[in-house]
């Protein structure tokens, strides 16, 4: 008997499976949240996509930019940014979650309501263009990467906020230029469902003083900063590098893009950034979490015998992780005996985390599948409790 | 039972300025002494809790702080020793380890001036 497996696909990508092990399993992902049903979920990192690319921005472009961008036929090269690590698959885009009309993942609010939200019981989701962030903090032209913004996030606060209150929105800005992405977030940080501003990091450690324009803003709004792995670490000049040299493939960077989190982290603190913000929070998405416990055994440790060198630093590292950071659980590192992982957390606290899908991108988490050997008081912290202070939910 | 503490002599008064780690071989065990800005004499088992290295051989230095970032200041009327191997530091008044949440402390003895002669007792 052949059974369809995903009705959300569209038709021409469908299949059928005859009788297999673990049908049942598969299937179950369609129940809304099944094992703890009353638990609240915020997903921490939903990544949308203009529906036609670039060609859905022009619309919201200045005439004159859009003229520019026609002539020199940026929109339809992708601005010409050369090629990043390719996903061995083709593709960091779950197929599956294709809209039903064909249209790129996560390019349609009403689909990824049904897919995501609905399907599996999530109250709530904070998006961030992935694809505006590598091309912001990569594109040649700062002035160009400044109206580039601009349009990204009118685009979406247009197309995507008005209709369904349960998503909020990280605009991204020009980090290329502090000042501007300062004006920017001034422009539309007020926005009811902007809930947190998307920093698209360049090579310059986060706690440096380039950065605290864009700080000063961020605070003045009571916007939490959010920064997530853009893709295209190492790969050009300007963007955040990998220690010792380019990786080789996809999976090698895969696994060393924590290097930009530690390293990021530990800047934040030890340059004094986090006391001259007292109020600045700060999500890490996509960066992973369980080398946050290592990093700030070795932090603290080193504090404490050489804090007369950063004599602004005025309490253990530890204890500003805990009051300002969150990082997100995707994608969430899994030792073959779960009780391992309850262990890690431990060492860290499970007040420094927030779930998070990374919808629609391949190598997502999803709730029922994830974290589930935590305690209920720390699942509702992870879950919920930890984003809705950070959002505000 | 409480064993009796000993009491040594170390030298004269005089030549202990302010400041400057004396160390002193007393029972076996070395001690480091030394006269604080106060005025107030200290003796400080040369061992540092958090290793065991000799501490007293360390700098003897003022309290670093700051307004925020880019701003330093450095009070010396504070003595804060600093450990040679990793760096710990230890305020000579109290003897517990600076800024820490769960401070250590050094191992101190009473030491007093009598007459212009200095004694440890231990």
């Amino acid at each position: 008997m052949g059974v369809s497996l995903l009705r959300t696909i569209p038709d021409q990508l469908q299949c059928t499976v005859t009788s297999m092990d673990g049908l049942n399993e598969l299937t179950n992902t369609d129940t809304k949240n099944s094992h703890d049903a009353k638990l609240r979920i915020f997903d921490c990192d939903v990544h949308p996509v203009p529906k036609e690319g670039l060609t859905s921005l022009t619309a919201y472009l200045p005439t004159a930019w859009k003229e520019r961008f026609d002539r020199k036929q940026a929109i339809h090269n992708g601005l010409n940014v050369p090629i990043r690590f390719r996903h061995p698959n083709g593709s960091v885009v779950r197929q599956d979650a294709r809209t039903p009309d064909g249209g790129p993942a996560a390019s349609s609010p009403e689909f990824l309501a049904r897919d995501l939200l609905d399907r599996h019981g999530i109250e709530g989701a904070l998006l961030n263009c992935f694809d505006a962030g590598g091309l912001l903090s990569a594109q040649t032209s700062t002035e160009e990467s400044i109206v580039l913004a601009a349009a990204y996030n009118d685009y979406f606060i247009e197309e995507w906020l008005g209709g369904d209150r349960r998503l909020k929105y990280a605009p991204a800005v020009p980090t290329q230029d502090p000042v501007s992405s300062a004006t920017e977030v001034r422009r539309i940080g007020k926005h009811s469902q902007v809930a947190a501003v998307f920093i698209p990091l360049v090579n310059v450690l986060m706690g440096h003083r380039y950065y605290w324009p864009i700080y000063e803003a961020c605070e003045e709004l009571g916007l939490p900063v959010y920064v997530h792995v853009t893709g295209i670490e190492s790969i050009f000049s300007g963007t955040p590098t990998l220690a010792m040299g380019t990786a080789d493939s996809y999976i090698e960077r895969y696994a060393a893009v924590p290097q930009v989190g530690m390293a990021s982290v530990a800047s934040l603190i030890l340059s004094g950034t986090l006391e001259k913000f007292p109020k600045l929070k700060f999500i890490f998405a996509e960066y992973g979490f369980l080398w946050v416990a290592s990093l700030l055994y070795r932090l603290d440790r080193t504090w404490r015998g050489l804090r007369h060198e950063v004599p602004w630093v005025r309490k253990p590292p530890s204890e500003y992780v805990h009051e300002r950071f969150l990082f997100t659980t995707q994608p969430c590192d899994e030792p073959d005996d779960p009780s391992e992982l309850q262990t890690l957390i431990s060492m860290l606290g499970h007040d420094v985390l927030c779930f998070s899908t990374d919808y629609p991108h391949w190598d997502n988490d999803m709730p029922d599948s994830t974290l589930r050997m935590l305690e209920p008081s720390a699942r509702k912290a992870v879950f919920f409790d930890n984003a809705a202070r950070a959002f505000r939910l | 039972m409480a064993r009796e503490r000993q009491r040594f002599k170390i030298g004269c008064s005089d030549a202990l300025p302010v400041g400057q780690m004396k160390l002193v071989e007393l029972n076996g065990r070395e001690v480091g002494v030394i006269r604080l800005h106060s005025g107030e004499l200290r003796a400080v088992m040369n061992r540092c809790p958090h290793k065991g290295a000799p501490i007293c051989k360390g700098i003897v230095g003022g309290a670093w702080d700051s307004c925020g970032p880019g701003d330093i200041t450095l009070d010396k009327s504070r003595e804060v020793l600093v450990c040679p191997w990793h760096g710990f530091e230890f305020d000579l008044s109290t003897g517990k380890e600076v800024f820490w949440k769960r401070p250590a402390s050094l191992r101190m003895y009473p030491i007093e001036d009598i007459e212009g002669e200095i004694f440890v007792m231990m």
